[in-house]
Formats: structure tokens, C-alpha cells, sequence
């Protein structure tokens, strides 16, 4: 069945639901394909286009703890409800005023209904989704389908400004000891990231500072049996960079190095340098959750 | 005249003390409401956050880095929202995935998440905080 007829129907299911609670200002369908369906009446502006890109970046977050289903955001002049319906985004503008209960009840019935009946429909009509007229609205990433495209090609031709945002971070370093520091932060990973994080072990260490002359601004000190069950575990000869993931969010990737002073060991601290810890707004004794990367040939 | 500029310094001073104090003991009065909260059957934990610093107590810790992120995306995910869709001041915040629950606060000049299963009603612990 085409692609448009999802869209007609989600359309007059909106004006629908819309008629049943009259208290929605304005209301979308975020499809799973990234297609946007909305009411004619509708605008799509660069706000809105922002504020689902966040809604992806926090369902991609959220996939960590157990997958979104629902966000209520509730404002002095109104409410928004994003409800994740069969892989959709539903999302709707409230009046302070709306039932939202009741909004979940007929959301949560009826686009699982229409996505039933519209798919059981096409299975019936064989012919495949054909291609769509114009390019979707808003793109999602999908973890399962992602095309094996190397990560930092795209965020070097599509995300100008997060790679000006790295390239600050990568100015600081003095050029004295040859000091070289990437950070990633999370929007910048791709979603092949997101599926290899989620086979990769990592864990939780609490941040000790280690400053000096000829510190490397890029690497970090971990306890030698953790890298040892981490190379066991990933069937590598040594772990050589880790992702260093802060409270906020913040992704610095480093080079690992072994805690040498045994005073140090075995306590489950990480050591990093007085400058990444400033940079990534860290402070002693705060916990991060440190993942092994991979080298780029296995 | 230089007597009066030592009054004056002196009740400034006067008055930053009175406001870092009201400050420390709204903090730890909230730090009590949270602690009888985290009690609760149902409730896993909860994350405060103020400018400077963040206090965090879970009933899991080898989840708090998840719960952190997931709480400031979810924190800058709706004020993206709230602005595209003009809803003013936040007031609250609920993020429901398959099996927890969260509930996102601004009391005063902290940020407070409290997590929590999903059967959990999230209103009665709004009120509590609030």
C-alpha cells in the first residue's frame, strides 16, 4: 500500500481525535519512516523541527534505561503529550485545561487499531510502499536498519555545527607535548554507535584528577583487571581508547593507560587529566561510565 | 563618613548570609522530603540537582549515569518543546518508558528527578515536593 495512504489515514485520525478532545491546539504524527503527518492547517516551523530532534535524541537516551513510551511536559500556559505508538511519535499541544487521561486512552486504542488495519490492508494489496513524492519532513534514525556508512564521514558533511563545536574542544590542547583530544558528545553518534554500545561492557568509576607537566591532555588511567575482563571479554589483544561518558551526557574519547601507583589500584577510580576534567566540567570523586571502544578494523 | 561605608558593607554581607542560609536549609529540607520519598515502596531513587552540584541516591547504582542522562536529555528535550510549542514556565515534567517511571521538578533553584515504577502515582509525589 503507498505510503500516502498511511498518511490520509493518520490525517482524518487526527481530525478524529481532535473532534473527541477538543482541547488539543495542535497535534502530528511523526511516522516511524520520519515522515511528518499534521493538519492542514499547520506549520511546520524550525522550532518544532528542533524540539523533535531533542525528542529523538531523548528516545535514543532513553533506550539505555527501557525505551519511551509517554512524555507529558506541563507549562504555565499549556501541555504537550508525546506518546510512542508502534514506533510512531503521536504528539499533541494541550490546553492547561485537557484530560490528558483521556487523550492517552483513545491514542493508546486507536492508532494501534489503524496501524493494525492499514497494515493488514497492505499485506491483502501486495504491491510494496512505493517511494515517496517528496523527501520526509524529518528524518528518524532507526537502530535496526542503519546503513553501514563510516560515523564521522556524516558528521563532517551533515552536523557543521557540532563539528565546530568539536574543533573548539580540539583547539585547546597546546601543542607543546603534542597533546591530541577528540570528544564526541551523544548527538554526534550515529546510531551504529548506539547498536555497538549496547554489546560493549563498561562501567562505573569515580573520577580521580592527576595533573602534572608532561600529562597527556588524552589519556586516562584505568584499573589493569579492568581492562584485562574488557579484553578478555571483547577478544582483544588491549583495550586501547575508552569513551568517557559524563553525568550530563558528555562523551570524551581517550586513550587508556594502566593505573601504575598501586596505592591507586583496585578501587574503582579512573584518573583523568586535571584539563579533560576541566573540559568536561568533571570534578574529583564524581561518577562516569566508561565503555572500551573498539579498534576501527574489528 | 567612613564609619557609615562599614554599616553599609557590613549589612550586605548581613544580607548574603541570610540568603546562602535560607538557601542551605531549603536544600536540606528538600533533601529530607526526598529521603521519605525514596522510602516509599516503588520509588528507585532520585537525582537533585543544583548550579554547582548534584546529589544522587539510587536504589541501583549501576544504573545512575543512565538515569542522569536520561533525566537532563528529557530536561533539555522539553525545554526545546516548551519553546517550539509556547508553553511558558515548565512546571513539570513526566517521562514514562516500558517499566520506570520519571518525574522531573523544578523547586526553587533546584532541578529534582525522581524515578520510579511505572504503577507508581507520580501526583502524589508532585505533591509532596511541591
Amino acid at each position: 500500500m503507498n505510503e500516502q495512504v498511511y498518511s490520509v489515514a493518520f490525517k482524518s485520525a487526527l481530525t478524529e481525535i481532535r473532534r473527541i478532545c477538543p482541547d488539543i491546539n495542535e497535534s502530528f504524527i511523526l511516522m516511524d519512516n520520519g515522515n511528518m503527518v499534521t493538519l492542514e492547517e499547520q506549520n511546520i516551523g524550525p522550532n518544532i523541527m528542533r524540539a523533535l530532534r531533542s525528542l529523538q535524541n531523548l528516545t535514543e537516551n532513553a533506550e539505555s534505561t527501557c525505551g519511551l513510551d509517554d512524555l507529558l511536559i506541563d507549562g504555565e500556559d499549556g501541555e504537550v503529550y508525546v506518546s510512542r505508538v508502534n514506533g510512531m511519535f503521536f504528539i499533541t499541544a494541550l490546553t492547561k485545561k485537557a484530560d490528558v487521561t483521556h487523550l492517552r486512552t483513545i491514542t493508546k486504542i486507536v492508532l494501534p487499531t489503524l496501524v493494525k488495519v492499514l497494515d493488514s490492508v497492505s499485506l491483502e494489496t501486495a504491491p510494496p510502499p512505493a517511494p515517496l513524492d517528496q523527501p520526509p519532513l524529518f528524518q528518524t534514525t532507526r537502530l535496526e536498519s542503519t546503513p553501514a556508512i563510516v560515523p564521522e564521514l556524516i558528521v563532517e558533511e551533515e552536523n557543521i555545527e557540532e563539528t565546530a563545536a568539536i574543533e573548539k574542544i580540539e583547539e585547546a590542547p597546546t601543542q607543546d607535548f603534542q597533546e591530541i583530544y577528540e570528544a564526541k558528545t551523544e548527538e554526534e553518534m550515529e546510531p551504529e554507535d548506539f547498536q555497538q554500545e549496547s554489546d560493549l561492557p563498561c562501567q562505573q568509576l569515580i573520577v580521580d584528577m592527576f595533573g602534572g607537566f608532561l600529562v597527556r591532555l588524552d589519556t586516562v588511567q584505568i584499573d589493569s583487571d579492568i581492562l584485562d575482563r574488557w579484553s578478555s571479554k571483547l577478544d582483544l589483544k588491549k583495550i586501547s581508547e575508552v569513551d568517557v561518558v559524563t553525568f550530563d551526557g558528555k562523551v570524551a574519547r581517550c586513550k587508556v593507560k594502566v593505573i601504575r601507583d598501586k596505592k591507586l589500584e583496585a578501587r574503582g577510580i579512573i584518573r583523568i587529566p586535571e584539563k579533560l576534567c576541566d573540559k568536561l566540567k568533571l570534578k574529583k570523586g564524581e561518577l562516569v561510565k566508561v565503555k572500551p571502544v573498539l579498534p576501527e578494523s574489528e | 563618613m567612613p564609619r557609615k561605608k562599614i554599616k553599609q558593607i557590613g549589612k550586605l554581607e548581613k544580607a548574603d548570609l541570610t540568603s546562602k542560609n535560607e538557601t542551605k536549609e531549603q536544600s536540606s529540607d528538600l533533601a529530607s522530603i526526598l529521603d521519605e520519598i525514596k522510602a516509599q515502596k516503588g520509588v528507585i531513587g532520585y537525582i537533585l540537582r543544583a548550579d554547582t552540584s548534584a546529589a544522587v541516591d539510587m536504589k541501583d547504582p549501576s544504573k545512575i549515569i543512565d538515569y542522569a542522562i536520561l533525566s537532563s536529555s528529557a530536561l533539555e528535550s522539553a525545554e526545546k518543546i516548551s519553546t517550539a510549542f509556547k508553553l511558558g514556565k515548565i512546571d513539570s515534567i513526566v517521562v514514562e518508558c516500558s517499566d520506570l517511571k520519571a518525574l522531573l521538578v523544578a523547586v526553587g533553584d533546584h532541578r529534582v528527578s525522581v524515578f520510579m515504577e511505572k504503577t507508581m502515582d507520580h501526583k502524589s509525589i508532585y505533591n509532596e515536593l511541591m
